[in-house]
């Protein structure tokens, strides 16, 4: 059976079978089927990953890369075929090496954010996050599968913070990225001044963007590097509080035009508070004080000057807010308060994740869209919830501007108790079939999990078709998480 | 100079296309950044002047030979120098002077259109452009009491050109030009029909020979009439004695002034005093042959040189002439004098105006693409508010009306010469 | 072998016969560029079989399903400004001249980018973009190149790396007639969402469409591109003037913009130098930014010279400057942030044993539009010796690249030293931080020489081959930029030498070119072919 020659590989200690353990690993917090995997293999390095992937071509044995630690949300880490055998690479925790002159972090698949961001701090160095992700979220899936973080203005790139990276395509072949490739060792390219942080394609294709998104379809990261940002010594968080979200765009696109804010991003009451209470009470209780919409900015005191830098952003940014005549900034708003924010936006989400407060369960709709679009897609997304009885109140928003402002990442973070089975059914129906109006009213699931693929290559049937022949380049024999995206 | 002496600038030609737009420097308005009328109109490379340089080079390495095609890209080109301000922004070659010198090499080999043979029949014969009749040519000044040329001596002789002398649309211009210097004083006098052409068109067309011919002949005439000062109510006819003789080595012996430098002199001096109200917004359309070619000739003979290793100089140093020492100002000078004249400058203006269409033999052999240049410069000068255009060329004036007559968008057009009786 | 009338008929078809030619005259202004003299020994590259003019999308589509249906050949290019741009592999092979192809469709100003057809030049797309307060990250091509051809499909970096980055990662859509004929739009474009992402559903396609190089034309046609616009804090319009009789390069933005500030620092040594390119990017003030040669320009090349000789006669070394100064523009929305930003630069400076000097403002004013808006390029580029030539280059880490420079120095000095290219008494070099050097740097080291005098030429070659040897000291530094287009010339082959000491990179892009392109007619010559013949 297949199962010695995974011992062969990793060691007998590494495969694992039991059937507590494979039940982990057959369905997640999404919606997607239960598929139970057949085994789930742990490699410790780029060499066993390699021999798997080899295996996997040989036998016709479909691989399901899993980097982070449960609870997994999306469905990307469910297998789609009986007979599958998860890579777990959660064990692969070697932060290899920080480099603070040059601000980049090279890191294995299995380290998280709660692992790497004190490792930086200890340096004088911060991870680019997204918004308080939980704390087994591994840094290079959250990367590879482009979610936002929450510094725009240092978003430069879709694929931002990603650099560089080692992996192993579905053919069983290795390849480093960008700076990385070449024809040295990545230690004897550190001796000659290369940290392996510059992403472009290294010659007239560019591996770092096929392998972005794919949901582990096209290879497996046994490393990458990526950007860090220098700590800032000091935080100046801003709120700016609204009772409709539109206010809020004007003064959004100024900073964001200008990029002199560091953190900048909207959230509604439900999220805000989900974030800073820790249990169902307190959030209710927290969500009644805090106003319906908050823009939250910040100004990071890192760099040179960094008491200058922060006045002169903060005084710009206040002569913005007092033009709009109607909005004002304050590091207090009732219910929170700039301290409360700047703990929470230094580390990953303390435990219980803060989505699972609530309510115990949480599924989420996201796409891209552009900012001021984003008012139409809450009061869309209100009034299909209010047609589900789902109760729209319950409904938490987080809108992400990205890429330096020109798109915007929308979030709908949906809360319900899993326990409550006509609850799930509506959640279902609204993470599926809403996500599908949605995407009429001009939402682009770029990311697209679960049914969403259904939704979003529908509308991409060429971008599908040349998906499908790169996968038969990179994964011919279809080894890497088939059923995912358009495979 | 041979098509062979241009061999260098040729292989330098590094493809920018900076001649198909004028310098990026002067781009105000980007619907008005096109320099080059024939690399707008017509969309092979081969129209602008980076493709004459590409053909040339072809020819010379023999991997072509004349052709219709060839013929055509180098022909329907109005020789208005654009391309050559543009180029020489960022280069030091001579994209017009290959333009000459290529019409030349075609006119040599025989390569002539048909209309342009039945232009220059008639130059040879009636010794002007217009296939007049050579006892004609001085019926616009019938009735003006004048020296004649051929038997008194002046000191200014005003030279009509052979557009002014035989377009009697336009005979009200050129003798109210005439008039304001006789009653001004001027100690003036014509050639009336023993005036001959400049020469400068058929050069244009690759007719070098015509040039020399004219140039002999109107060193004698000035000589013989005692002339200091040569006036030229005609932009094409200035720049030719200024800057083609010149050129040519035969450098007429006397001041060769534009009308509106002569008037400016006279109204800068009181002589002329304009006090009419004349309430219009204008816009001054740069003729070609007034403004960027009729910048100085500058003689040079020498050789390249590599200094700093491959650095290509000469020695002694070459002033290349790059469009910007034209005559721009005095004519927007007498413009601004004229009492009630708002002048608005339009976005291609100085040594970056479009072109209006007029030369090169283009109106003569292609009608239809002179009248669209003008065209397009009458939209121009709408769009910058401008009731009138105001040129100070006689072909500028014409090829405007032309094409209006073929359906351009309406404008009133005047000479600056009228303006100026008006406003007197 | 050229097109058969049938074949030509079939073209004819699609764009009119005006839109067409096969007339040796015509072709042969589609097959000469700058570098072409060391590239094929002549002026002169493959003579097309014919070229068109398309004027539409639907139009190159066509064309493109004629192509494979006759097996022709095909190359699309803008402004055809670039080395490789005419390169066809053979002579069965059709130009596509994009010139007809000239708008831009629209400038998103709130969510900033613009979307453009391949025929707009980037300062027309720079001076509509600035009316609204933003403006394009620009290459050195100078204000004639294409936007799309920049963005999409050569290589190239820009001085306002530092602000907005390069090399592709502006790219926000396309609409992409593929060597099949078949049209690809990417991201929310294909979706009809808007052309705010380029990226997905899934993994991003642009890897497929560029990545340091573009394909230069061997993968199809680019007929749309949406590219990221970048803040602009000078004025709407921008007016260059001068004293009535100085020609138009001599004319100059009548001064820096308020909201900017022009300055050359310079350093005590190089590495000084680079140390404060690291630390002026991490200090997030730059808007351009380079270490780089300050040349004199002047008029014309005699007047450069003239200039030149007075400087060192004063005393003044302007390879000085080359070697260890590092020109840039600070901009901000305020004065605040502008004196901050300008507070920290010297500060920087100060720490590095560097400091400013002094210009005059009307040479500051110079130097905004040279490193703003890359006025100044194509002259430093073309006019001085006749041509100009980059190698090595490379993007990488601060460090590694300073070492690149090093080597790069020491390679070329002997060749200026003999004369053989220009002597600036140092090898010029461009080196930018990209994206305030989150990225890295990009460095280009130039020769400039004459390709018309044969030791020149001769020197060139050496220095190529020595450069780009992928056994020599340079391997380590990257995949030679010019893609594939090294495979016609006399260096042999960059890929089938290159791939196996870069994890095998040519493997995945020759399956991607078969992919993309079954039949093989998007010309590979500057690209890749999906078999190496």
């Amino acid at each position: 059976m297949e199962k010695s020659d995974l011992v062969k590989i990793v060691g007998s200690n590494n495969v694992l079978d039991s059937p507590s353990i494979l039940e982990e690993y057959a369905c997640d917090m999404s919606f997607v089927p239960r598929v139970r995997p057949m085994c789930v293999v742990r490699p410790g390095n780029a060499e066993q990953v390699q021999s798997i992937v080899r295996w996997a071509n040989e036998t016709g044995t479909p691989l399901v890369p899993v980097s982070s630690g449960p609870p997994h949300f999306r469905g990307d880490t469910v297998p789609r075929m009986g007979g599958s055998v998860i890579v777990d690479l959660s064990h692969m925790k070697k932060i290899v090496r920080i480099d603070t002159r040059n601000r980049v972090a090279m890191v294995e698949p299995g380290v998280t954010f709660s692992e790497l961001q004190p490792e930086l701090e200890k340096v004088g160095l911060s991870a680019y996050m997204p918004l308080c992700p939980r704390g087994s979220k591994s840094v290079v899936g959250s990367m590879l599968e482009r979610e936002p973080i929450t510094m725009p203005a240092h978003h430069w790139d879709s694929t931002d913070p990603f650099l560089c990276a080692e992996l192993i395509y579905g053919t069983g072949d290795a390849m480093r990225t960008g700076e990385a490739a070449g024809p040295e060792t990545t230690e004897e390219q550190w001796k000659i001044g290369k940290s392996q942080m510059t992403p472009f394609g290294l010659s007239q294709m560019d591996e770092n963007k096929i392998i972005s998104g794919a949901q582990g379809t096209i290879g497996i990261i046994t490393w990458a590097t990526m950007k860090c940002r220098m700590a800032s010594k000091f935080s100046r968080i801003l709120m700016i509080p609204s009772e409709n979200i539109t206010p809020l765009f004007n003064l959004s696109y100024q900073v964001l035009r200008t990029r002199q804010c560091d953190h900048c991003f909207i959230l509604n009451d439900l999220n805000l508070a989900s974030l800073l209470a820790r249990d169902p009470g307190e959030i209710k209780a927290l969500r009644d004080v805090l106003p319906p919409w908050v823009l939250v900015v910040s100004f990071e005191g890192n760099g040179y000057l960094p008491e200058d830098k922060v006045a002169w952003q903060e005084a710009d940014f206040r002569d913005i807010v007092a033009h709009t005549g109607d909005l004002s900034a304050d590091d207090t708003i009732p219910g929170a308060t700039a301290e409360d924010l700047s703990r929470m936006l230094s580390r990953p989400s303390d435990e219980p994740y803060w989505k699972l407060r609530y309510k115990g369960g949480c599924s989420d709709i996201f796409f891209l869209t552009t900012l001021r679009k984003t008012a139409e897609f809450v009061a869309a997304m209100a009034g299909m919830a209010q047609s589900r009885r789902f109760v729209p109140s319950d409904i938490g928003v987080y809108i992400q501007p990205v890429v330096q402002g020109t798109g915007c990442h929308c979030e709908f973070d949906l809360f319900y108790n899993p326990g409550n089975a006509a609850e799930t059914e509506r959640v279902k129906w609204l993470v599926t079939e809403g996500a599908a109006s949605l995407a009429n009213m001009g939402a682009f699931f770029s990311r697209p999990y679960g049914a969403w693929a259904k939704v979003a290559y529908g509308r991409a049937v060429e971008t599908a078709t040349m998906q499908r022949k790169l996968k038969k380049i990179f994964d011919p024999k279809d080894v890497l998480n088939p059923g995912q995206l358009c495979f | 100079m041979a098509l062979k002496d241009f061999e260098h600038d040729m292989q330098r030609c590094s493809r920018c296309s900076y001649c198909k737009w004028i310098p990026f420097e002067n781009q105000q308005n980007m619907d008005f950044i096109k320099g080059c009328p024939s690399a707008a109109r017509y969309n092979f490379h081969a129209y602008a002047a980076s493709g004459k340089w590409n053909m040339s080079y072809a020819f010379l390495n023999e991997r072509i030979d004349h052709s219709d095609a060839f013929q055509d890209a180098v022909y329907r080109c109005m020789m208005d120098g654009c391309c050559d301000v543009s180029c020489k922004t960022v280069q030091d070659i001579e994209p017009l002077q290959l333009m000459y010198e290529l019409r030349k090499k075609f006119v040599e080999d025989g390569q002539i259109l048909p209309e342009h043979m039945l232009t220059i029949d008639g130059l040879k014969k009636e010794d002007n452009m217009m296939q007049g009749k050579k006892v004609d040519r001085g019926k616009w000044a019938k009735g003006i009491k004048v020296k004649d040329l051929t038997k008194e001596k002046a000191k200014v002789a005003f030279h009509a050109g052979c557009r002014y002398s035989y377009d009697e649309e336009l005979w009200p211009i050129v003798r109210g030009a005439l008039q304001i210097l006789i009653d001004a004083g001027v100690d003036v006098g014509i050639w009336g029909k023993d005036e001959v052409c400049c020469g400068g068109r058929a050069e244009s067309m690759g007719f070098a020979g015509e040039l020399t011919k004219y140039a002999d002949h109107t060193l004698e005439a000035l000589k013989a009439a005692g002339v200091e000062t040569l006036v030229n109510p005609c932009s094409d006819c200035y720049q030719c004695y200024k800057v083609e003789y010149d050129k040519i080595g035969k450098k007429p012996p006397v001041e060769v002034l534009h009308i509106t430098e002569y008037l400016h002199r006279l109204i800068q001096d009181g002589t002329i005093k304009l006090t009419k109200q004349v309430p219009l917004t204008v816009t001054y359309h740069d003729p070609c042959h007034l403004g960027r070619l009729a910048e100085p000739w500058v003689h040079w003979e020498g050789k390249e040189v590599k200094v700093m290793g491959q650095m290509i100089c000469h020695e002694p140093p070459k002033q290349f002439r790059r469009g910007a020492r034209g005559v721009y100002d005095i004519p927007r000078e007498v413009i601004k004098s004229i009492p009630g004249v708002r002048l608005v400058e339009m976005y291609r203006n100085r040594e970056s105006a479009w072109c209006c269409g007029a030369g090169g033999g283009v109106k003569d052999a292609y009608p239809e693409f002179a009248n669209w240049t003008a065209g397009e410069r009458i939209r121009e000068a709408k769009a910058v508010g401008a009731k009138a255009l105001v040129s100070a060329c006689g072909w500028c004036r014409r090829n405007f009306m032309d094409a209006m007559e073929d359906g351009a968008a309406r404008i009133e057009v005047y000479d600056i010469i009228e303006l100026v009786q008006k406003a007197m | 072998m050229a097109l058969t009338d049938i074949e030509y008929q079939a073209l004819e078809d699609i764009v009119g016969p005006e839109n067409i030619s096969r007339e040796p005259a015509i072709l042969d202004t589609y097959d000469q560029c700058w570098g072409h003299k060391a590239v094929f020994d002549q002026k002169f590259s493959t003579r097309p079989a014919a070229v068109l003019l398309p004027g539409s999308s639907e139009e190159c589509q066509a064309i493109v399903k004629a192509c494979n249906r006759y097996r022709i050949l095909f190359k699309p290019f803008s402004s055809g400004f670039e080395i490789v741009a005419f390169a066809l592999a053979n002579e069965r092979g059709i130009l596509l001249d994009l010139k007809r192809m000239d708008r831009i469709l629209e400038i998103d100003v709130e969510n900033m980018h613009a979307v453009v057809e391949p025929y707009v030049n980037i300062y027309r797309l720079q001076r509509e973009a600035m009316k609204h307060g933003l403006v394009m990250g620009s290459i050195g091509a100078g204000p004639s190149g294409g936007v799309i051809a920049g963005s999409c499909c050569h290589f190239g970096g820009g001085t306002t790396m530092v602000s907005t980055g390069g090399l592709g990662r502006s790219v926000l859509g396309v609409e992409w007639v593929l060597p099949t004929g078949d049209v690809l739009s990417m991201g929310t474009a294909e979706s009809e969402m808007g052309w705010f992402t380029a990226d997905g559903p899934g993994p991003s396609l642009r890897g497929v469409l560029r990545g340091r190089s573009g394909s230069n034309g061997g993968s199809g046609i680019i007929t749309k591109a949406s590219v990221k616009l970048y803040p602009w804090y000078g004025p709407p319009d921008i007016k260059f003037t001068a004293a009535p009789g100085v020609p138009p390069s001599g004319k100059r933005i009548s001064e820096v913009p308020p909201n900017y500030k022009a300055m050359i620092i310079m350093f005590p040594s190089q590495s000084a130098m680079f140390e404060a390119l690291i630390n002026i990017g991490k200090a997030e003030i730059a808007s351009a930014l380079m270490g780089a040669l300050v040349f004199p320009y002047g008029e014309g090349n005699d007047e450069q010279w003239a200039v030149i000789q007075q400087m060192a006669a004063a005393g003044i070394s302007f390879t000085q400057v080359a070697s260890q100064g590092v020109a840039l523009i600070l901009g901000s929305d305020t004065q605040r942030g502008l004196e901050y930003k300008e507070k920290c630069l010297m500060e920087i400076a100060g720490q590095m044993g560097g400091g400013p000097v002094p210009i005059p403002p009307s040479d500051q004013a110079g130097l905004f539009a040279a490193a703003m808006l890359h006025f100044g390029f194509v002259t430093a580029a073309f006019r001085r010796t006749g041509d100009f030539f980059v190698s090595p280059t490379s993007d990488g880490s601060p460090d590694f690249m300073l070492n690149l420079r090093k080597n790069a120095e020491q390679m070329l000095k002997p060749y200026m030293e003999k004369g053989l290219f220009q002597q600036l008494g140092i090898p010029e070099m461009f080196v930018m931080p990209g994206e305030n050097n989150s990225i890295g740097f990009h460095e280009e080291n130039v020769s400039f020489y004459d390709p018309w005098d044969p030791d020149s030429l001769d020197a060139l070659r050496d220095m190529v081959h020595k450069s780009e040897d992928p056994n020599g000291q340079f391997r380590s530094y990257g995949v030679p930029h010019l893609g594939g287009g090294l495979q016609i010339e006399w260096v042999s082959h960059v890929h089938q030498n290159f791939g196996p000491i870069y994890d095998n990179y040519d493997k995945w892009m020759r399956s991607i070119k078969g992919m993309l392109d079954p039949n093989g007619v998007g010309d590979w010559s500057a690209y890749i072919p999906a078999i190496f013949p």
